[in-house]
């Protein structure tokens, strides 16, 4: 295991270095002068100039990489030449509310879609077992812009029940950061109002972002679960009079998650780089929305540092899976 | 204390029922008892300092927190004294000389004097950033200088008539608070960003970027309030991207004034109860820009026939009836704006005529068009363009760009495509603000992407950019509009109107069309019955 762990880490790592040598090269030769769009459109070429200088982009290519690369390993990201803000200090702000956003939402289709899938195995053919595949081929072709919106009008405008958007209401001072999670400092401070007020406000952008997600693992799992109640160790497991709850949620289930917990490793990842459509129409003040504004301005630094991010997380999520897999079926950690 | 597991399961549930009662529809905001305004938008505020940066977001705030030595108010925009109180110009046009108020201070209790307006403009000048570009060329650091503590002159390399018409636009910092924070020589960049040194009816409550940002009203402002009482606390500016949430949220009470609603939106919102509605004309022009370098379009019969062929009617559709078409190349607002003769309107007979004189007399070519991807308006006056253009035998191909891809293809002539939809808003109400953009010192930026030459065209714009007496620059400025018109640089479009809506409690709305589209005046806003 130790092996395996160390393999992994100089992979992430290298894989991590190529990726920023793709990002620079792509943020580089795209069209578009970012220091012309910082300057404004009034701009004189020497005001431009300027705002080139300071920036460094007046050097050459490689000296600009060796520039970033030595600041990344320092844990310098740069800075935002639209802002002038410190990239870290961006990414310490807009990351922990995506994150928070992501970790809620896969908790969610979890905690629905796993039990959905298991229903569905159980009650094969059954009007339940229809209604839970509807949902399923909907999170395929719903499109998420669309059921945000729809969500926010009908619970949140038409009902009242939830925000329209935003992490707190806007007279809601934050607690003092620990984690940058809003909800679990809440929690850390005792300031329960606040993290009652925080749950609701992520509550519809998170099914929102939820629902892809939730009807794979509702699928996926249900797929197992059916080939696995067809194994001979269940219908031995039946015959030695082993209650069917213990049969189906230990025996058939642990066996089954093995593919779920690969599709729930994937549908992270792609949850963290795919958050932009949520937070738009939420307001959530996230690393989506933050990527979309600086790569349509052409800020270097911004994206290449959110890219490294997301890339980091994605593979960091695939490793925890397959952790997890070691853990739950020993002949994979003798392997 | 050991929190048991149902006492914080209680406690959890009591703050979401509370929360979830809050989140029925109110009225204003209320903090420590005093009134708040929400007003939402969709431009974050990059930066809070006047030297660096200005846009629609960031100059509604420095307008709040600064004040300048005079300001634009009203429809038609005027020059107002501000900070200072009256001004002379010399015979010559070199020399000006401000006299302030005696009574200004800054949020620090500092007064405003000639010295902070020395340092302010200096700053901006040696930054060379933001507004810089709009006097670096007519008036150095040196010869800006304080004569006594409350009056201030400039001298200008040489006289430049618009220089009034930019100063609304250069705020007034106060120098110990911005030298007090500099680092490394910025001269206090770092800090200025998210913090304020000013003197205005507002000081900085809350920088939240990305989510909020928030102002509170400074009650004893040394000019006053164009209003009695204590009628607002404060502003706060949420950020709200989507112009269905910004309905919502108008709806709901939670926001009191949208900067960004569609047309369908709005119509929709100006139909309820409690709502009001601002819609004005703007500085701000829409064009389809011809690119007079290219390959089709450097044919002026060309661009005529095209230009016959528009259906200028469709704008007001598209903008379902609050758009008003162009007569001249500048629009409404602008000082010295004449009814040129000959505007093209839709004359197909006219189109086919000046296609018959061109290199393409059959047409047969295909034209492209290039606008902003997301822009629904854009992307409609394209399919207009089409349909139109089909009857004279020209084909066009849609292209939707990002801006900055559009500005990039826009700054190079061999790279500039056929037709570009720009919506240009001049800084000023002066003349020289618009005729630039048909000076080739424009070339490569947005504004400038038609590539248009015309050396007589040229020497008048310069002879009037520095030519004092308005009645001799008035005359200079009716013939560059109507040559500018006989050469087509551009299909001239519309003046959009200005959307912006307002639940009834809010008072005080002042609209100048100088403002840039989603940029608004807090100074007179304030909430009554």
């Amino acid at each position: 295991m130790l092996r395996f762990i160390i393999r992994r880490s100089l992979l992430m790592v290298g894989t991590l270095f190529a990726l920023l040598i793709l990002t620079f090269v792509i943020s580089h030769v795209a069209p578009g002068d970012p220091a012309a769009l910082a300057a404004g459109p009034d701009a004189t070429p020497d005001m431009i100039e300027t705002i080139r200088k300071e920036n460094g982009l007046d050097k050459p290519l490689p000296v600009q990489f060796l520039i970033y690369v030595s600041g990344v390993l320092q844990g310098d990201f740069g800075n935002s030449i639209h802002s002038g803000r410190e990239v870290s200090r961006d990414l310490i702000q807009y990351f922990p509310a995506t994150f928070e956003l992501v970790l809620f939402s896969i908790l969610f289709a979890i905690l629905l879609g796993v039990p959905l899938g298991v229903l569905s195995a159980v009650k094969q053919n059954s009007w339940l077992d229809h209604t839970i595949r509807i949902i399923s081929v909907s999170g395929v072709g719903v499109p998420m812009f669309w059921l945000g919106l729809m969500l926010q009008l009908y619970f949140a405008l038409k009902l009242g029940w939830f925000p329209l958007g935003g992490q707190l209401d806007m007279m809601t001072d934050p607690p003092a950061p620990v984690t940058h999670l809003l909800v679990i400092d809440s929690l850390l401070r005792l300031n329960f109002a606040v993290a009652g007020e925080a749950f609701v406000h992520i509550i519809l952008p998170a099914l929102t972002l939820c629902f892809p997600a939730l009807a794979s693992i509702a699928r996926i799992n249900r797929a197992e679960m059916l080939e696995t109640l067809n194994q001979d160790y269940i219908t031995n497991a039946r015959a030695q009079g082993i209650s069917r709850f213990r049969i189906v949620g230990v025996y058939a289930l642990r066996n089954a998650m093995l593919p779920t917990l690969s599709m729930i490793g994937l549908r992270f990842g792609w949850m963290l780089g795919g958050t932009v459509l949520v937070e738009s129409v939420f307001d959530w003040p996230g690393v989506g929305l933050y990527a979309v504004q600086t790569a349509v301005a052409s800020d270097f630094e911004p994206i290449m540092a959110v890219t490294l991010l997301l890339g980091f997380f994605f593979m960091l999520a695939n490793f925890v899976i397959d952790i997890c897999y070691g853990l739950l079926d020993p002949r994979l950690r003798e392997a | 204390m050991k929190l048991r597991r149902r006492h914080f399961l209680s406690l959890t549930g009591a703050a979401i029922a509370a929360t979830l009662a809050l989140g029925t529809a109110q009225a204003f905001e209320r903090s420590g008892g005093e009134k708040i305004l929400v007003v939402a938008g969709r431009q974050p505020v990059k930066t809070l300092d006047p030297s660096v940066k200005y846009d629609a977001s960031i100059r509604t705030m420095q307008q709040a927190l600064y004040d300048a030595l005079v300001k634009y108010e009203g429809t038609p925009p005027q020059i107002k004294p501000w900070l200072a109180e009256k001004w002379e110009t010399s015979d010559d046009g070199l020399t000006w000389t401000f006299h302030l108020a005696k009574n200004a201070k800054f949020h620090n209790g500092d007064p405003v004097d000639a010295a902070a307006v020395v340092f302010s403009f200096n700053r901006t000048l040696k930054l060379n950033k933001g507004p810089a570009w709009m006097l670096n060329a007519f008036v150095k650091a040196e010869n800006i200088t304080a004569l006594d503590a409350h009056t201030v002159q400039f001298k200008l390399d040489r006289p430049y008539s618009p220089f009034l018409s930019f100063l609304p636009w250069w705020y007034v910092m106060n120098p110990k608070q911005v030298m007090a924070h500099e680092v490394d020589g910025d001269m206090g960049q770092a800090w200025m960003n998210e913090h304020e040194a000013g003197s205005g009816p507002f000081k900085l409550k809350r920088f939240q970027q990305g989510k909020l940002y928030e102002v509170s009203r400074v009650k004893d402002h040394w000019k006053g309030f164009p209003y009695d009482g204590d009628m607002i606390g404060g502003i706060i500016y949420k950020l709200i991207r989507e112009s269905a949430a910004q309905r919502a949220a108008l709806m709901r009470g939670e926001a009191d004034i949208v900067l960004g609603l569609s047309p369908d939106e709005f119509d929709a919102v100006a139909k309820l109860k409690g709502i009001k509605t601002s819609t004005q004309p703007a500085l701000t022009a829409f064009g389809i820009k011809f690119n007079t370098k290219g390959k089709y379009t450097s044919d002026v019969n060309l661009r005529k026939a095209v230009a016959y062929a528009f259906d200028y009617e469709s704008f007001g559709k598209i903008y379902n009836g609050r758009a008003k078409l162009q007569t001249s190349p500048f629009t409404d607002a602008i000082q010295g704006k004449i009814e040129v003769p000959g505007m093209p309107r839709q004359d197909l007979a006219k189109a086919r005529e000046f296609l018959a004189k061109s290199q393409w007399p059959k047409g047969g070519i295909e034209l492209e068009y290039v606008y902003v991807q997301g822009l629904e308006e854009e992307r409609k006056m394209g399919l207009v363009l089409i349909d139109n253009l089909k009857a004279i035998g020209i084909t066009v191909k849609m292209v939707p760009l990002t801006w900055p891809n559009m500005v990039a293809r826009g700054s190079k002539a061999e790279s500039s495509p056929d037709m570009m939809a720009i919506f240009a808003t001049p800084v000023s109400t002066d003349p020289d603000a618009v005729a630039i953009q048909y000076h080739p010192s424009s070339w490569g930026k947005y504004y400038g992407s038609h590539f248009y030459e015309n050396p007589e065209v040229t020497k008048l714009i310069e002879e009037a950019r520095f030519t004092n007496g308005w009645d001799k620059r008035a005359k200079i400025y009716a013939d560059i509009q109507k040559r500018i018109v006989a050469d087509q640089p551009e299909i001239f479009g519309m003046m959009r109107e200005r959307r912006v809506a307002f639940r009834d409690y809010v008072k005080g709305f002042a609209y100048s069309p100088v403002r840039m589209t989603t940029e608004i005046d807090y100074y007179p806003l304030y909430i009554g019955k």
